[in-house]
């Protein structure tokens, strides 16, 4: 925070309005508070309002004080568990494909893009998400479809004889929306791990003969761990709870586990609804313990040594 | 007559139509005087580009929020949200939608004699004892005024397969496999489905629309069954998905909504049928309910206009004409003739015809919102999804 400087023990020189305000004991200080009030306000209580609601009675149309286990019995004695543990795979390919197409581009970006340029390079992924997600997902209809664009490629360079119906409404249909949806957090992430590390750990694995292979499983992946790690919770979580992406690409009744939320808040079951939430929450919690555990989060952006 | 020829000049009115909304977005309430009714309903209520012509024709002036066709929104919003003070008139489905909001004191009684076109309304509404008297009332009094109606039935791509359809068999059959959809809503597709399995023998099930918990389970393996064996390409949610669907020839039939038909017809430039079922239809209508809070504002009065006008042929032929949604009533068939120049009156006849054929099928089932055993439902529609 800025002081004033009072030079030669003279009477303190009068201050501005602003240079109060912003005084280390002014009421500028009152900004630093605004963050952590939000974060309660809309975040930890609504959480903790999910955990309890969860175990609330349900009525025809809202819910009611009590407890009861009733609505995690709905989620487990239902087909939703299965629904949400096939979208749990789902997600989990999304992560793998994710970090095969975009951490290469990650590496690609630091190492061979001037330096001037990366962070233009990157800025390139952002592109995507000027479209609506929906207009973006519903355009891949007509690419994927049985008479769409990569079926009519296909089969005019003899590769085929019948169109594949495997490309849409399909699982494979839905991974390949939430990838499309979700790499670039794959990319960002990963360059901005990459960017912790200098130039001439590149240099020194180039000039030792280090192959392309042995150097990104003994030295760049590790170095990258952390940042390779948070990109698959983003893209993990976003899989799960995106429903735009089962319900326009998806086959009959495709799920994930934001369906089954939308679902049973349209079915007015909101106990259920919160339960599945706070399923959520618990899993996503428990993943990022594990994750700090093997990658030490801490170290994310943190300057190679 | 093929039905692409009727459909395409529909398809563009229709396009005219949306246009002309979109331009008028933000402009409500519109110029007519008369008392102001706050309504809110779903888009499909309005056969017009905006509400100046409604409003003109019944005297009143409507500010109008639009609603989903979602019936969550309406509880929620009614029962547990202030919908009450922001709204005096809003729709919904018929047949379970009246009962939760009279029962909850959200809606009020209604005085059909102030509705000069109360009498148009066909028997299986307004007579007590009709199929249909149950979607407008609750404990044996009106509670609410039907605005459109319809017997949902299969869409099928007639250019691509050849031929007619009179049955739901092929949609389950496996020469169609992958190929078909059916709608994402465990209402109208496990209701269609007891209906066929029903009706062709294969199940005893007593009320289509209010299974018992066996019933829901027998409907709901059989098409877990027909999914696992890849017979559905996908269920579709909501009216573009639906065109998209048939339109793009992705599915070369599906269970859907009219409109959906019409438009993927136009958008096809295809001859996509609307057929009639031998073995029946989920018949369903919407409605239009007064709420109490508004009945004690005074405002009941705007209300009845607003529901006589709904009533008239000069609506209903419109609602026709622009959705194929005609609500059950009479007199549509002389106000088209009396008015060849607003209509293509032969078209809309065959419309109506196809309709009645519809409504006149013995298995139909009426629509129910709340069956008994929902969570029966809903339950069993989990699993459908999942397998």
């Amino acid at each position: 925070m800025f002081r004033s400087f009072n030079a030669g023990g003279t009477a303190p020189a009068r201050r501005s309005l602003w240079q109060v305000i912003v005084d280390d004991h002014g009421p500028g200080r009152i900004v630093l508070w605004i963050p952590l009030v939000f974060m309660v306000a809309f975040f930890l209580i609504p959480l903790a309002l999910t955990l309890v609601w969860s175990v609330f009675e349900r009525t025809m149309f809202w819910m009611e004080p009590g407890f009861t286990l009733a609505a995690y019995q709905d989620f487990f004695g239902s087909g939703r568990v299965d629904s949400f543990l096939n979208s749990v795979k789902s997600a989990a390919v999304t992560v793998a494909v994710a970090f095969i197409l975009g951490f290469p581009i990650a590496v690609f970006v630091r190492r061979s893009v001037p330096a001037h340029a990366q962070h233009q390079a990157v800025l390139l992924f952002i592109l995507p998400f000027m479209i609506s997600e929906v207009i973006r997902l519903f355009a891949l209809r007509p690419v994927l479809g049985r008479n769409g664009i990569v079926n009519d490629l296909l089969m005019s360079i003899g590769l085929v004889d019948e169109p594949i119906s495997a490309l849409l409404f399909t699982p494979t249909s839905v991974v390949i929306g939430e990838v499309l949806s979700f790499l670039p957090f794959m990319v960002f992430c990963g360059f901005l791990a990459m960017e912790a590390v200098p130039d001439y750990v590149f240099e020194l694995c180039d000039d030792i003969g280090s192959g392309l292979v042995v150097t990104l499983r003994r030295v760049i992946i590790p170095l990258a761990a952390p940042g390779i790690f948070a990109a698959a919770i983003f893209i993990f979580v976003n899989s799960l709870g995106l429903f735009l992406v089962p319900d326009l690409l998806g086959g009959p009744g495709a799920a994930n586990a934001g369906t089954l939320v939308v679902n049973a808040i349209a079915a007015l079951d909101f106990p259920l609804a919160m339960a599945i939430a706070a399923i959520m929450v618990t899993m996503m919690v428990a993943l990022l313990l594990i994750g700090h555990w093997l990658f030490d989060l801490t170290k994310l952006l943190e300057p190679f040594r | 007559m093929k039905q692409i020829d009727f459909n395409r000049r529909l398809f563009l009115q229709g396009l005219a139509a949306t246009a002309g909304g979109v331009a008028a977005a933000g402009i409500t309430p519109a110029l007519a005087a008369g008392p102001t009714i706050r309504l809110w309903s779903a888009p499909i209520m309005r056969p017009f580009p905006t509400w100046e012509p409604f409003e003109e024709q019944a005297g009143i002036t409507i500010a109008w929020s639009p609603k989903s066709a979602s019936a969550d929104e309406a509880l929620s919003k009614m029962m547990v949200g202030d919908g009450k003070k922001l709204y005096d008139a809003f729709t919904d489905n018929g047949g379970g939608m009246e009962d939760a909001m009279a029962e909850n004191g959200v809606i009020a009684e209604l005085d059909t004699s102030r509705m000069k076109n109360w009498n148009l309304l066909r028997d299986e509404v307004r007579d007590p004892n009709g199929e249909a008297a149950h979607s407008i009332r609750y404990n044996d009094k009106i509670f609410a005024v039907p605005y459109i109606a319809n017997a949902d039935s299969l869409a099928y791509n007639k250019t691509v397969l050849g031929q007619d359809y009179d049955s739901w068999a092929p949609l389950f059959d496996p020469e169609f496999k992958g190929k078909v959809a059916m709608q994402n809503d465990f209402g109208p597709t496990m209701t269609v489905t007891a209906i066929y399995l029903h009706e062709s023998g294969q199940m005893n099930i007593k009320d289509r629309s209010n299974m018992a918990k066996d019933e829901i389970q027998g409907v709901a393996e059989y098409l877990i069954e027909k999914k696992k064996g890849g017979q559905f390409r996908t269920f579709w949610n909501g009216f573009q998905q639906g065109v998209d669907l048939l339109a793009s020839g992705e599915v070369v039939m599906m269970s859907c909504w009219e409109p959906i038909q019409r438009v993927a017809a136009g958008k096809a430039s295809q001859d996509i049928v609307y057929g009639t079922m031998k073995e029946g239809h989920q018949v369903w209508n919407n409605i239009v309910m007064l709420t109490k809070d508004a009945a004690k504002r005074g405002v009941d009065d705007a209300f009845y206009k607003l529901a006589d006008t709904c009533l008239s042929p000069w609506y209903t032929t419109r609602q026709l004409s622009r959705f194929g949604f005609a609500s059950l009533t009479t007199g549509m068939v002389d106000y088209l003739e009396a008015h060849p120049a607003d209509f293509n009156v032969a078209d809309l006849k065959a419309t109506l015809k196809r309709k009645e054929q519809r409504y006149a099928v013995k298995g139909n089932a009426w629509q129910n919102v709340y069956p008994k055993e929902l969570r029966a439902y809903q339950e069993w529609w989990s699993r459908v999804q999942a397998a």
